[in-house]
């Protein structure tokens, strides 16, 4: 039975490794099991991309996100509920914790319900905030469905995110012109941390009310946030690569929205792509994209076969090179720069003294090697070859390697006959040494002279 | 036949609203000074935004008001917002607030603005969103530049910006200078001037009747202490070369020690003779 137990749980790991990096057993939390089939095709892509879904509801007894210590599901997905608190088993801590253990989150809303209390402290913590009362509803009066908003303007149709600014990898546009459809949705405002990063940003005429107090006009005072500040689709990578994103609209990956035709004002009737769009955000959360490994780094003196050298000298050429993969969807693939970023190499003693742009050397079937070669400063001490790769939507690159560089040794100098500014010095032993043996011949083997005897009795 | 008529009805006030947007009539943007003076006022329309760009000081606040119309009849709608956007595309909001007539105003001071857009370099553009559920069509109208003036005297409001993760600025370590050298010229000038002092040495010690006449005197009473210690003193100074040219100190020592031994030994006797021959004053 062990042994049984031991090959499923095997099986169970290999599988795990073909879908996400970070293994495929997904937890679905709804109101009731039963919601899940007005998600059929969004939980049926991802059953075909092979995570195990176990469905529960935030009440079941024997939930539970950790067993003994340990993660019991890879990711969480949350679609909205009614319910105004998760729970002793879903507290905010608990989910923080569940993120330290790298455990990826996708937060689905709707503003037919209220987020329950958990959530909306959970993603407070992450600086994330809800409207007041954690109610809101996106309205924008430029952009709707005309076909099914015509009254409320409560669908927006936006076009398919761009990437939010230069050097970050754009993950979510499924096509140039591909429109989403996003009935229902909640807003949320970023607050200034790093790792906070918006995917879909409200258009500059939207804004957010509460459809309950608000219906008749937006007070100046009550404005939770309109235009680029609000933002509808938004993403958190912690420092330990775990991945929270919040999606302020379940709807659009309900069957109902999930391949819809909509309508902008005065425009003509297009399907949507929120199915490709969720399946690049599912994707994007669960680690089956933006997941890079630093497969080997190699350092050596330029021209010199030993890799890796514990000690180098001040100023000799060294060459280095990371050789860096990225997974995307099922495999490793090597890893392509988005245009204006670089991979930077820090060679650092407390401070960088260099720091250089490392381009790509070589490609091979899962990885490219990055690589540059520099002159080591003119000063010795413990160095380190630093690469801090860090950026929205790829997981952390954080190589450092620790080398000591000495100084030059003293018979490492020129000789001295090489340095024009020495040779009369050069000379001048040379004189003394000649001067010193004639010298002595002349102590040791001179005549008295006559000459010699009339000057010293001059004297 | 009721119930068609009044739907008919719906549909025909729906194809009226369809064609109607909103709009916005009577709207004059007021800069009131900070002291007393008359207010500056700009009248706004929805057609054309305001030429002159208006300043706004310390102290100062500007007025908006107008009155919203959806179609030709006045009404609120349900946003209506002044917005404010920075060259960089940076916005901030501010709602108008609007009575049922459609009246609306709102009121900008230093205080509102958001710091970014205080300390921002080029003129801030301001326009109005009027939009309201329904068929009717929202409209966006630009209404006029807005300037901010700084006092001059008090230290311009600063912000740390926030930390983005990005490609950073490059740094290339500044090696020290190379040691330089004379131009070679003057160093064989030198070095030649220095070696000329030897010929000239020489030239000085034969002026004065130095000579080695001696010698053969020396070694025919002494051949072997002379030969040996004349010899130990030339190969001290072949050590001292060998040792500047390759040895090392571990091999420059014991032949030292040989060497000096050896001009020991032979030096008390070859030195011994030079003495005899000194007290018998052939020296």
């Amino acid at each position: 039975m062990r042994s049984f137990l031991g090959v499923v749980t095997f099986l169970f790991a290999a599988v795990a490794s073909a879908v996400s990096t970070k293994g495929n057993r997904l937890l679905v939390l709804l109101d009731d099991v039963a919601e899940k089939d007005g998600y059929a095709k969004f939980l049926g892509d991802l059953t075909a991309r092979g995570y195990q879904i176990v469905y529960d509801t935030p009440r079941s007894e024997q939930l539970s996100l950790f067993e003994l210590g340990e993660r019991q599901y890879d990711h969480l997905l949350f679609l909205p509920t009614k319910v105004k608190g998760l729970g002793p088993k879903l507290t905010p801590n608990i989910l923080i914790d569940f993120v330290n253990a790298e455990g990826n989150i996708l937060v689905a809303q709707s503003s037919t319900h209220s987020a329950s209390t958990s959530i909306g402290n959970f993603l407070a913590e992450l600086d994330i905030t809800l409207p007041a009362g954690r109610t809101g509803l996106v309205v924008d009066h430029f952009n709707y469905d005309t076909i099914t908003a015509s009254e409320k303007h409560d669908v927006l149709v936006l076009d398919a995110p761009e990437p939010v600014r230069d050097g970050v990898k754009s993950f979510f546009s499924p096509s140039a012109d591909a429109v989403l459809a996003l009935p229902n949705t909640v807003g949320h405002t970023l607050g200034a941390g790093h790792l906070l990063t918006p995917v879909l940003r409200a258009p500059s005429t939207a804004y957010s009310y509460n459809p309950k107090e608000q219906f008749d006009a937006v007070d100046a005072d009550d404005l939770f946030a309109a235009g680029k500040q609000l933002s509808l689709v938004s993403v958190f990578q912690a420092r330990n690569s775990a991945r929270v994103t919040v999606l302020g609209s379940a709807e659009m990956i309900q069957d109902s929205w999930i391949e819809a035709k909509v309508s902008r004002p005065n425009g003509s009737k297009v399907t949507v792509a929120n199915r490709e769009f969720a399946k690049a955000l599912t994707g994007w959360t669960f680690q089956e994209l933006g997941v890079l490994r630093v497969n080997e780094v190699e350092h050596h003196l330029t021209g010199d076969n030993e890799t890796n050298p514990g000690i180098y000298r001040v100023k000799t050429d060294v060459t280095y090179g990371i050789s860096i993969s990225e997974y995307a969807w099922d495999s490793w693939k090597p890893y392509n720069l988005p245009e204006n970023d670089a991979i930077q190499l820090e060679f650092s003693m407390l401070s960088p003294f260099h720091r250089l742009d490392l381009s790509p050397v070589s490609v091979t079937k899962d990885a490219t090697v990055f690589g540059t070669s520099f002159i080591l400063p003119d000063q010795h001490g413990i160095f380190n070859f630093r690469v801090n790769y860090k950026r929205p939507f790829l997981s952390v690159v954080d190589e450092k390697h620790t080398v000591s560089v000495r100084h030059i040794a003293h018979d490492e100098w020129p000789r001295s006959f090489v340095i024009s500014g020495a040779w009369p010095w050069i000379s001048g032993i040379g004189a003394t040494v000649t001067g010193f043996v004639a010298f002595c011949a002349v102590w040791v083997y001179s005549k008295p002279t006559p000459k010699a005897g009339k000057a010293k009795k001059t004297q | 036949m009721r119930f068609s008529v009044a739907s008919s009805i719906a549909l025909l006030a729906g194809v009226a609203q369809a064609a109607s947007s909103w709009t916005f009539s009577d709207g004059t943007v007021e800069l009131s000074p900070r002291a007393g003076g008359s207010p500056q006022v700009h009248k706004l329309s929805d057609k054309s935004q305001v030429d002159s760009v208006v300043s706004l000081g310390v102290g100062e606040k500007i007025k908006v008001s107008l009155t919203t119309k959806e179609g030709s009849t006045s009404k609120k709608p349900h946003q209506a917002f002044l917005i404010l956007k920075e060259a960089s595309g940076l916005e901030a909001p501010f709602p108008l607030t609007v009575k049922n007539t459609g009246k609306g105003t709102v009121e900008i001071s230093h205080r509102d603005l958001p710091i970014q857009l205080l300390t921002s370099q080029s003129p801030l553009h301001a326009s109005l969103v009027l939009g309201s559920f329904g068929s009717s069509s929202a409209s966006v109208s630009p209404l006029f530049d807005l300037s901010v003036q700084l006092d001059p005297n008090v230290p311009k409001p600063t912000y740390e910006p926030a930390l983005r993760y990005g490609k950073q600025p490059l740094i290339h370590h500044t090696f020290r200078s190379e040691p330089k050298n004379p131009p070679k010229i003057v160093s064989i000038f030198f070095a030649l001037a220095v070696v000329a002092t030897i010929p000239a040495l020489f030239v000085g010690w034969l002026l004065l009747g130095a000579n080695v006449s001696h010698i053969g005197e020396a070694l025919s009473s002494a051949p072997i202490s002379h030969i040996a210690f004349f010899g130990s003193i030339i190969s001290m100074e072949g050590v001292f070369f060998l040792y500047y040219s390759s040895w090392n100190l571990f091999a420059t020592l014991p032949a030292a020690g040989i060497v000096g031994i050896v001009a020991f030994l032979s030096g008390t006797k070859a030195l011994g003779e030079v003495q005899r021959r000194r007290l018998a004053g052939k020296r």
